[in-house]
């Protein structure tokens, strides 16, 4: 489907990009160019040069997800003699953007799995416990097993808490029983999401579809399961026993205006139907119903399948700490972690950074976000170590290759403006093609894991 | 540049990692080849013919398969960036296997060079 003829002024002021740091695209120029420049390449990598500088300055980051990994990999090539510590117990590593195809049958669940330690530097200190605690006045955090660790500058990198528990009946261990499905949780659920959505296809029935309100990490997720059921419906000759309904909490599908009305479109076109200010309030698993809070009031709706999307939020740890946001949207949304948006510092506590999914910022909680953000904080803390002005800015920067079938999806990158800011020119991000699926297909998780290594 | 050059190196060899000891293997195998050809003074010319036919049937296989082994089907493809990509991919492919594989055709086809 193309909305080109009407986008082509909007493309017109993507002259803006211009503004933009390069650095904050190349996940994806790199994702896309890899390939071309495979046989050239050998098996080389070679380090861009760097000069690092020398400093006993004591870090901790904590979280060793994909922001905290990739800071870790940066801090520890550009500082000299810096104690880093990284906190984090989870010792496996999962690729996340991988869980959408594990949960649609297309990935088997090992593809996502991997090994923190293959990506740590060797010089970081890894601390494998939990932060139960903040105390930025003290300048420290304490494990959930009591240790103290003191700093001089801290990267918060904690990713977020799926709430389950607010929706009343709801719990993980429910995911892949009583034909409820979640793509966002583990790739073990994620298995048994397809076993439920392989079923849901095979049966028909109605299938609810929803999305957790307030800023949620991929927000593409959601709709992306839904276009991939009923693709799968379709190549199985079973839509028409399908009644697909999507729950949306608010008035859109997707932040960034020309998506929303591309997907506005597609959906009604596909046959599945909308219910707007649908929020999932709670879950009976027994009776296959569920509930959604609705301006009308309540309103119960039986199903056959339902995939689940909690709403999200920062986890207790840090959500309740002095770092988090104490008053307006980011508090109330989700005790977001308080940041400049530009230049991911504290607002309050200088010698403290964030990025990430923990980070309240207008956009982003996705890998490429933590791709353009990890960076500017990484320049940014250096510089503050120099005892120089932090220069270095995040401009928003966010992609969603909008799956909309197997085999075919939508580029979609934008920025804090909401403007569309397309890496390759010659990819439409207003029309579906096979390149961007090859991408998520083939080409972003190698792109994560140079992210993971701080090489892009 | 609008893109990193070490950037797009280390996204390369994150991608082909899984296959590193391979491509180490072929082309270290090439590389003893070609010494001992040049040092046997084989004839190149002879086997590039061959050599050109191996890639082009690899790249047509390609062409057809890359949609498949992308879990898509032809029907996916739309659009003259997705045509021109399959057709370069294959392209690209078929030039690779050609050079990869011309030092082993020189063993097995080439003549030696009379002068
Ligand atoms: C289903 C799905 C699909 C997605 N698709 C895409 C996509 O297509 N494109 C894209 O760009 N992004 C996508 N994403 C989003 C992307 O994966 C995340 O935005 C990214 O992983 C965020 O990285 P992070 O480091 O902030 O958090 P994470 O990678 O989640 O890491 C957070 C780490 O912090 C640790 N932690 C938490 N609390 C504490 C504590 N108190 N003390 C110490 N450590 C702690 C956790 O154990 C974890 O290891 C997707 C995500 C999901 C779930």
């Amino acid at each position: 489907m193309s909305l080109d003829s009407r986008k082509a002024s909007n493309l017109s002021r993507k002259d803006s990009t211009a503004r933009i740091d390069d650095g904050r695209r190349r996940l994806l120029k790199a994702a896309g160019l890899g390939g071309a420049l495979a046989a050239v390449a050998g098996g080389t990598l070679l380090s861009a040069p760097t000069s690092a500088m020398q400093t006993r300055a004591r870090i901790v980051i904590v979280g060793a997800g994909a922001a905290g990994i990739a800071a870790a990999n940066r801090l520890a090539r550009g500082l000299d003699g810096a104690a880093i510590t990284i906190i984090d117990r989870r010792q496996r590593h999962l690729y996340q953007p991988g869980l959408t195809l594990v949960a649609t049958g297309i990935w088997k669940p090992g593809k996502v799995v991997d090994r923190n330690d293959r990506y740590l530097p060797q010089s970081v200190n890894w601390i494998q416990d939990h932060v139960a605690e903040f105390d930025p006045e003290a300048n420290r955090v304490v494990t959930t097993a009591g240790r103290v660790v003191p700093y001089d500058y801290l990267l918060v990198t904690t990713g977020l808490k799926i709430d389950f528990d607010a929706i009343e009946g709801m719990s993980p261990e429910l995911i892949g029983r009583e034909s409820i499905g979640c793509v966002y949780d583990n790739p073990e659920h994620a298995e048994r999401t397809w076993q439920m959505i392989d079923q849901y296809t095979a049966a028909g029935g109605v299938g609810l579809f929803t999305r957790g309100p307030g800023g949620i990490k991929c927000a593409g997720a959601p709709l992306k399961v839904t276009m991939l059921t009923e693709d799968i419906a379709r190549q199985r000759s079973t839509r028409r026993s399908l009644e697909m309904v999507y729950n949306s909490p608010g008035a859109g599908l997707f932040s960034q205006p020309d998506t929303n009305e591309f997907l506005k479109q597609e959906f009604p076109e596909r046959d599945i139907a909308i219910n707007w200010h649908h929020r999932l309030k709670g879950i009976e698993p027994e009776a296959h119903r569920a509930t959604f809070a609705t301006p009308e009031g309540d309103v119960r709706i039986d199903y056959d399948f339902i995939h689940v999307v909690p709403p999200m939020r920062a986890p207790d740890a840090l959500g309740n700490s002095p770092l988090a946001w104490q008053e307006g949207g980011f508090a109330d949304d989700g005790n977001w972690m308080e940041v400049d948006q530009f230049s991911m510092r504290h607002q309050r506590y200088g010698n403290v950074f964030g990025a990430g999914d923990c980070v309240g910022t207008p956009i982003g909680k996705t890998a490429a976000s933590v791709k353009a953000q990890v960076p500017v904080a990484v320049d940014n803390m250096i510089n503050t170590i120099r005892d120089r002005e932090t220069v270095a800015r995040y401009d928003g920067y966010t992609s969603c290759p909008l799956i909309t079938g197997r085999g075919r999806g939508i580029l979609v990158e934008f920025d804090y403006a909401l403007n569309m800011v397309p890496s390759f020119p010659f990819i439409s991000p207003y029309r579906e093609h096979w390149v961007p699926w090859v991408m998520k297909d083939r080409m972003l998780q190698p792109a994560y894991n140079a992210m993971l290594r701080g090489r892009i | 540049m609008a893109f990193s050059f070490f950037g797009i190196l280390a996204v390369l060899l994150e991608t082909i990692r899984p296959w590193l000891g391979l491509i180490v293997t072929v082309l270290a195998v090439d590389i003893v080849l070609t010494a001992w050809l040049w040092a046997s003074r084989r004839s190149w010319s002879s086997a590039r013919r061959p050599a050109l036919l191996a890639g082009a049937l690899v790249g047509v296989v390609t062409f057809f398969l890359a949609p498949w082994l992308t879990s898509a089907r032809f029907s996916d493809l739309s659009g003259l960036l997705d045509w021109l990509s399959i057709v370069g991919g294959s392209v690209a492919v078929a030039l690779l296997v050609a050079i990869l594989l011309w030092p082993l055709m020189t063993a097995l086809f080439g003549k030696r060079d009379r002068t």
